[in-house]
């Protein structure tokens, strides 16, 4: 007999700090994260003179923050150009996942970030990305509450808005999420696609994985790959944008650009689809399908 | 983002790196300057890869070919991409090598690849082993070290002025934040001289802010990246993606922006544009949507235009309110307009249109906006 160890990506109760606290974006961030019910226990500004923001400790610097709070998530709410520092100072502090939403981080920092992160054996998500949440439970970034809901789907997303809105539509049709990832639309990122899929495999309540890929990279074949390395046994659907892109043109993510054969939705159809995973060009198709399949075999399992 | 090879050699130029003299012409009746003379390499300025094989480089003898060819190219489409102008330059003579440096975006690694032939076939080349490539950490020194021991596996005298290119070109790919840097042919002469031939140069968009003569440029040439230099001057993204578009979006986030485009392609109506006008940004000041409206009613051939925000964080009676303030202030844009408005204070934003009487179809639903959208066009073909 196996037995399957289900490892979470994250607990639902992790002990969190906001890096970065103080400033416009962090401090309402901080708040609605807290309201989904997010342990936020402290926050970190080195030019902050306050204390505390709206209830909750804030320490000048992450190693004062871990050692009084014994946190080890954080969400950095700080500028594109001070990611890197935010991210080293983390790791430093001893936290082990860390979320950076700013977009705009340069590739270079990004390489840095990405052999720090690594060395430390943590988990970064980001850059550029909405963050992650455990439905109901966990919301470490600014998901929108309007898209999410406990269910049995895992999604991972290199878009935050086309994540919202396939997510929105599949909530409305009843089937939530039991893990999201925005892994963000760069090109260099600490977590990949194939990166999660080890989760949701193994996680027992997940039942369908949700990708939303786009056009550039090869982090879609990558997640290919993976799927075939992995046995993977749970349907995939994935949604890819940009079919239209025109080669040597950045659509808004750094990442969204096709070079020469590298990039195109061709390429990642194909891979997808040889993996077995179902792809699709419009939303609504896509939403129809997971109704079908994860819908229909969730509600034959209730009756069984 | 791809450089054209015109703006990535004076640039490279101008810090002291060699490559052959020349000249941008946007017609074929250009003067030549007397320091270029026969023969010469006619080339086109479009931003993608594989421009030789496609017919986009040709050779002249004589000023007489050199005119025949600039008619023949300019205006031509190559690769999906329209040639505005070409740089012509002096022809220059050496043993063709080739040098690639470039990120794995996967690893985060450093790639160089080195050939003591170049040319168009470089993928021939690299089939039947004459391609050398290494992998290793995304630094100056890693890489120079890794492209010298590539060129120990070149049995040729040139060994050491390939290792001197090779040093210089990966010093400007590291100074200027590229990504990708291709030199192919990479002109390698028996006197120890050398000559970049070509220049193929991706900068990282994210790193301008701190790249003051990558700015300069794109705002210098701004005709030639209008995409870029919108978002420096502007800061989001706003590209023309069919100038004889049917719709006009103005949309936030770009992986929504490129589905919905995606879309209504697939419905057989091309948009106007691509947008991410990220509503979290505006605090306030409808100048971003009073410019994309601008930019849209510009368009020839925009019959209809299709708002979609999705506002996770962002009250849409807010944006409400600056949308009726953009329109307003745009009363060029006289096709319809159709909001899919999606998030908090949905209720409020209705009234806000209603109060102040903008004839403004709002629709929560995506698809069906889709449809509301194209409804002008539809009835039209009709």
């Amino acid at each position: 007999m196996t037995v399957t160890i289900h490892v979470p990506f994250v607990a639902p109760d992790v002990e969190t700090i906001v890096q970065g606290m103080t400033g416009r974006t962090g401090r309402r961030h901080a708040q609605l994260m807290r309201a989904y019910g997010t342990r936020v226990v402290g926050g970190v500004s080195p030019k902050s003179d306050s204390d505390e923001v709206d209830g909750v400790p804030v320490f000048k610097t992450c190693i004062e923050a871990v050692a009084a709070t014994g946190a080890i998530a954080s969400v950095a709410m700080v500028p594109p150009l001070s990611v890197l520092d935010a991210i080293r100072e983390a790791v430093a502090a001893g936290i082990k996942l860390i979320v950076t939403i700013a977009e705009g981080m340069p590739v270079r920092d990004a390489v840095a970030a990405l052999e720090i992160v690594r060395a430390a054996g943590v988990h970064w998500i980001g850059p550029s990305t909405p963050g992650l949440a455990i439905p109901g439970k966990l919301k470490l970034g600014f998901l929108p509450d309007v898209s999410l809901a406990p269910g049995p789907l895992g999604i991972i997303a290199k878009s935050g808005t086309l994540s919202y809105e396939v997510c929105h539509r599949l909530v409305g049709r009843g089937l939530g999420q039991s893990l999201w990832v925005g892994v963000g639309g760069d090109p260099v990122k600490g977590t990949r696609f194939g990166d999660i899929l080890p989760f949701m495999l193994t996680d027992p309540s997940t039942h369908g994985i949700v990708v939303i890929g786009e056009i550039g990279g090869s982090e879609e074949e990558e997640l290919a790959a993976a799927m075939s390395a992995q046995n993977c046994t749970k349907p995939v659907y994935a949604l890819i944008a940009g079919r239209t892109v025109r080669e040597g043109i950045t659509m808004g993510h750094a990442g969204a650009m096709i070079q020469g054969d590298v990039g195109t939705i061709a390429s990642k159809t194909e891979a997808l689809t040889a993996a077995g995973a179902q792809v699709f060009t419009r939303i609504r198709d896509l939403v129809d399908a997971v109704a079908t399949g994860v819908g229909k075999a969730k509600g034959e399992k209730a009756c069984s | 983002m791809m450089l054209l090879e015109h703006d990535a050699k004076e640039l490279f130029a101008a810090v002291g790196v060699p490559v052959p003299r020349g000249i941008l012409a946007a017609t074929a009746d250009v003067a030549l300057p007397a320091s270029l003379a026969a023969p010469f390499m006619v080339k086109a300025q479009i931003p993608v890869g594989g421009r030789g094989k496609a017919g986009g480089i040709k050779q002249a003898a004589s000023v007489a070919e050199l005119r025949h060819g600039l008619g023949e190219l300019l205006g031509k489409t190559i690769r999906g991409q329209t040639v505005r102008a070409c740089r012509i330059e002096q022809g220059v003579e050496g043993m063709e090598c080739y040098l690639s440096v470039s990120l794995d975006p996967t690893q985060g690694r450093l790639r160089v690849l080195l050939s003591s032939e170049g040319g168009v076939d470089i993928e021939a080349h690299a089939q039947r082993g004459a391609l050398h490539s290494a992998v290793g950490a995304f630094n100056e020194h890693e890489a120079i070290a890794a492209a010298s021991r590539l060129a120990d596996s070149i049995a040729s005298p040139a060994r050491e002025t390939i290792v001197h290119a090779a040093e210089r070109l990966i010093a400007e790919f590291f100074a200027f934040e590229a990504t990708l840097l291709e030199v192919n042919p990479l002109f390698i002469r028996p006197d120890g001289s050398w000559t970049a031939g070509d220049l193929k140069l991706v900068i990282d968009d994210n790193a301008l802010v701190r790249q003051p003569r990558l700015c300069d440029l794109i705002r210098r040439r701004a005709d030639d990246y209008p995409e870029m230099a919108l978002k420096l001057n502007h800061g989001f993204d706003f590209v023309v993606v069919d100038p004889d578009g049917e719709i006009g979006l103005v949309t936030t986030g770009a992986g929504l922006s490129m589905q919905m485009i995606d879309e209504l392609e697939e419905r057989g109506h091309p948009a106007f544009n691509f947008c991410d006008i990220r509503t979290g940004q505006l605090r306030g000041d409808p100048t971003r949507l009073i410019n994309v409206f601008q930019w849209i009613a510009a368009g020839r051939n925009v019959h209809s235009v299709l708002i979609n925000f999705f506002a996770g964080i962002t009250h849409l009676g807010e944006v409400a309110k600056l949308l009726v303030s953009a329109l307003t202030a745009v009363p060029e844009l006289r096709v319809p307009v159709t909001a899919r408005l999606i998030g908090n204070g949905y209720d409020e934003a209705i009234a806000v249109f209603a109060a102040a009487g903008y004839p403004l179809r709002v629709e929560p639903d995506l698809d069906r906006a889709i449809e509301l959208a194209l409804a002008p066009l539809t009835g039209a073909q009709r």
